[in-house]
């Protein structure tokens, strides 16, 4: 601002800064009535005590307190209390609807044998295993009951049902009543693992198949861990016979998987570990002390193609695999615990994996699968023999009411969804109305996904 | 001898000039008196008609025709006796308006037994209407005796298709069928949806022992569910979005009837989201139908507006509707 313009005006000049903050000239000047001092004129200088105007202070912020956060957002989300699973169960009172909680244990088998993806997410999400008791759950651990007296070969079962209905929550709720009451539990979370070549493999000319040795040595590990007490009551009534060394009779099977343990410690094989585990189910076929259950998520993974080659590049066939056909041999009763049972759960989840023709045929689940299959479809007829005998378990598609308020608790427990201003009764019928009571639609495209506030 | 007479006559007659007119009359009686008097026409006088047009061709439109212009000149009379007429131009209008819809010529050739040609047609809905105009007047000056007869006359000559023309423009009301089902229609872009929507049936349980001893604790409400099937699959097989669900079920959430409604519905056409908004318009609509007074505060919520916006149309001289070609500068 040059001096004439300065004195061309009545006012002040004023001129803003890049804060936007007027600023006066008086950043040239002294002060706002500094007289232009000009030559022959005598200006008054004003007192000492004037203010002069100065820029705004930029203001610094500090962090708050941890007082004085008062937002929605800083709120420590207090977890639902709800009931023990195992106690809640042990009731015989009507508990359809009930949600209820698992802690799980160090040696617990959804901590140890893992879970399915979809439970795992859900799981993260709720902070917590939650779950919530259905019929359908009571009638399953109510077969399971029953199912611990006779031999294995009279219950095989595998749940079927839509998509989304809750198959994997009711093969875990059998796993955990399981364990409570004291049965042998051998969990499979995702069968897809055996077949989708991420584990090892190699041809043995004992056997004439291959061996997974990896993932044998994995199941022995965390059958050990999970079942460590009752495996110590049980002991090997052959001997093993294994390249380096030989493991008696009578070693209670701790001992024996602690030898594929130590044999991984120090040398890093696993190469003994799919006798071991051959020779440990073979214990447990004949003993009867204990009940044991076979679980399979991703079941229909096991009876359909793999994505193993040989060295021909030719693909090898799931019982060609050995912890496939171990499973298989299981299922169709062509080996069978002396008490116990084998359940396991289809998925429709896996497009790499889908349902084959023979599991289909013979659980009869036409419904299920909107392609069209002729009497001319090729059939596998040692698949077909592996299917022999296995009942269907159907897990109802569309959840009632009560189960779905149960459902509903769990996730407003846990602050998912809603706030203050929303209408919660509204928004369970709504969404329970729109999933049509699936559940999976009801939790994920319908609570998890909720448009209105 | 009269009878030769006659005869030479009537050759005579015949041939000199046929144009003569021979009054027929002459013949006829000289005829008849010598013919044998069996005949019992002039035996006995002619009845005498019944109405005064019984001869003309058209007997029954000339019937009514004088019939209505009686009718006109009585009421005319009447109302004049009761100062009704001639009514002043302000009290003229400021008598409700009617719109008559007399039978058209076609309906009524029926009626009157004839060709009703154009002419014909004007003479009688002229008279119609004077009396519609009077009848009008009797009603709003308070004759209700006249007033109903001259609109049992009208009737008389009211189109059937009287109703269909009034409620032209206007909206159907839809209604419920014997079960009590509404069947509504819903429209957005190209697709359409089909809706029956019935009421739940909720089960009478049988009284609890608490309730019987009056000792109920918490009173529970029964929770039906409604269930909604689109092209026989269940919603959320159909409409994978959670948007368009919530689409569909937002109707039934603003009327505040989630539970009490079970809907089945045929969409056809377009894609996932206007067969979504096609379906949640049939159930708004439906809603309306089954509880009328929702009515305005759905028109307000615009829940039974049909969107009208469609796929605008691609134009001459640009990519797509609106797109422009890219702007080259030289």
């Amino acid at each position: 601002m040059s001096l004439l313009t300065v004195v061309s005006r009545a006012g002040p000049s004023v001129r803003r800064n890049l804060l936007g903050q007027a600023m006066t000239e008086s950043v040239r000047w002294k002060s706002d009535d500094a007289q232009v001092s000009q030559p022959g004129y005598i200006t008054k200088r004003k007192g000492k005590d004037v203010q002069t105007k100065r820029r705004k202070p930029f203001p610094q912020f500090r962090p708050l307190g941890a007082g004085q956060l008062k937002d929605e957002v800083y709120q420590v989300v207090q977890a639902p209390k709800l009931p023990e699973f195992h106690k809640t169960v042990a009731k015989s009172d009507n508990l359809v609807g009930q949600p209820v909680e698992w802690n799980p244990t160090e040696t617990d088998p959804l901590r140890i044998f893992g879970l399915p993806k979809n439970l795992l997410l859900e799981f993260r999400l709720l902070s917590k295993p939650y779950s919530v008791i259905r019929q359908v759950t009571k009638d399953a651990l109510e077969t399971l009951n029953k199912a611990g007296i006779s031999p294995s070969s009279n219950d095989r079962w595998v749940l079927t049902g839509k998509p989304g209905s809750g198959k994997s929550f009711l093969l875990l709720q059998t796993v955990e009543h399981a364990i409570q009451n004291g049965w042998a539990v051998i969990y499979i979370p995702r069968g897809v693992d055996l077949v989708n070549s991420t584990t090892n493999y190699a041809y043995d000319i004992r056997t004439q198949i291959y061996v997974q040795s990896t993932f044998s040595f994995q199941t022995l590990q965390r059958m050990s861990t999970v079942n460590k007490a009752i495996f110590e009551n049980i002991t090997l009534q052959k001997e093993i016979v294994l390249e380096k060394q030989t493991i008696p009779a009578g070693t209670n099977l701790v001992q024996a998987i602690e030898v594929a343990i130590q044999e991984r410690k120090k040398s890093g094989s696993v190469a003994s570990s799919p006798a071991i585990l051959d020779a440990v189910m073979r214990a447990l076929d004949t003993q009867t002390d204990v009940p044991v259950l076979l679980a399979v998520d991703q079941f229909q993974a096991l009876y359909g193609k793999t994505s193993y080659r040989d060295q021909h590049f030719v693909p090898i066939h799931s019982f060609h695999l050995s912890m496939p056909r171990l499973i298989m041999e299981y299922a169709s009763g062509k080996r069978s615990f002396a008490r116990g049972a084998v359940i396991g759960a289809i998925s429709a989840a896996q497009s790499t994996n889908p349902l084959p023709i023979e599991l289909r045929d013979a659980l009869e689940l036409d419904k299920l699968d909107t392609r069209v299959i002729t009497e001319y479809d090729k059939r596998n007829k040692t698949m077909i023999g592996y299917t022999q005998g296995l009942k269907k378990f159907d897990v109802p598609e569309k959840l009632t009411l009560e189960e779905a308020i149960g459902v509903f608790e769990i996730w407003k427990g846990v602050k998912a969804f809603g706030g203050d201003n929303t209408f919660y009764d509204e928004t369970f019928l709504g969404k329970y109305t729109e999933s049509g009571g699936n559940p999976r639609e009801f939790v994920w495209n319908g609570l998890l996904s909720n448009f209105a506030p | 001898m009269n009878v030769l007479r006659h005869n030479l006559l009537r050759q005579a007659v015949r041939v000199s000039s046929p144009r003569i007119v021979t009054p027929v009359r002459t013949f006829s009686r000289t005829h008849i008196r010598h013919e044998a008097p069996s005949e019992p026409h002039f035996s006995e006088p002619k009845p005498i008609p019944e109405s005064p047009s019984f001869y003309t061709t058209r007997a029954v439109y000339y019937d009514q025709l004088s019939q209505l212009e009686k009718t006109i000149s009585s009421a005319d009379y009447f109302l004049r006796k009761n100062h009704l007429l001639p009514l002043p131009d302000f009290a003229r209008a400021s008598l409700p308006e009617l719109h008559p819809m007399w039978k058209d010529p076609s309906e009524m050739a029926s009626e009157f037994k004839t060709k009703m040609t154009m002419t014909r047609y004007r003479r009688v809905t002229h008279c119609l209407n004077q009396i519609n105009d009077f009848q009008r007047i009797a009603q709003v000056g308070g004759c209700p005796e006249l007033a109903q007869k001259l609109q049992d006359i009208l009737s008389m000559y009211e189109s059937s298709k009287k109703e269909a023309y009034l409620n032209k423009g206007k909206r159907r009301i839809a209604t419920l069928d014997e079960y009590g089902r509404s069947y509504t229609l819903g429209k957005r872009k190209t697709s359409s949806a089909r809706v029956w929507m019935i009421p739940v049936k909720t089960t009478t349980t049988d009284p609890s022992p608490e309730s019987l001893l009056g000792v109920e604790g918490k009173q529970r409400f029964p929770v039906t569910p409604s269930t909604i099937l689109v092209n026989n699959l269940s919603l959320h097989e159909f409409f994978r979005f959670p948007q368009d669900r919530e689409k569909i079920t937002r109707p039934l959430k603003v009327a505040g009837v989630l539970g009490k409604y079970n809907v089945f519905a045929i969409v056809r056409g377009g894609g996932t989201t206007g067969q979504s908004g096609a379906l949640a318009h049939g159930i708004a609509k439906g809603i309306v139908a089954h509880e009328p007074a929702l009515e305005t505060m759905f028109r307000r919520a615009k829940l039974t507006r049909r969107d009208p916006r469609m796929v605008e149309r691609k134009k001459t001289g640009l990519a797509k509707a609106r797109k422009r070609y890219t702007w080259v500068k030289r």
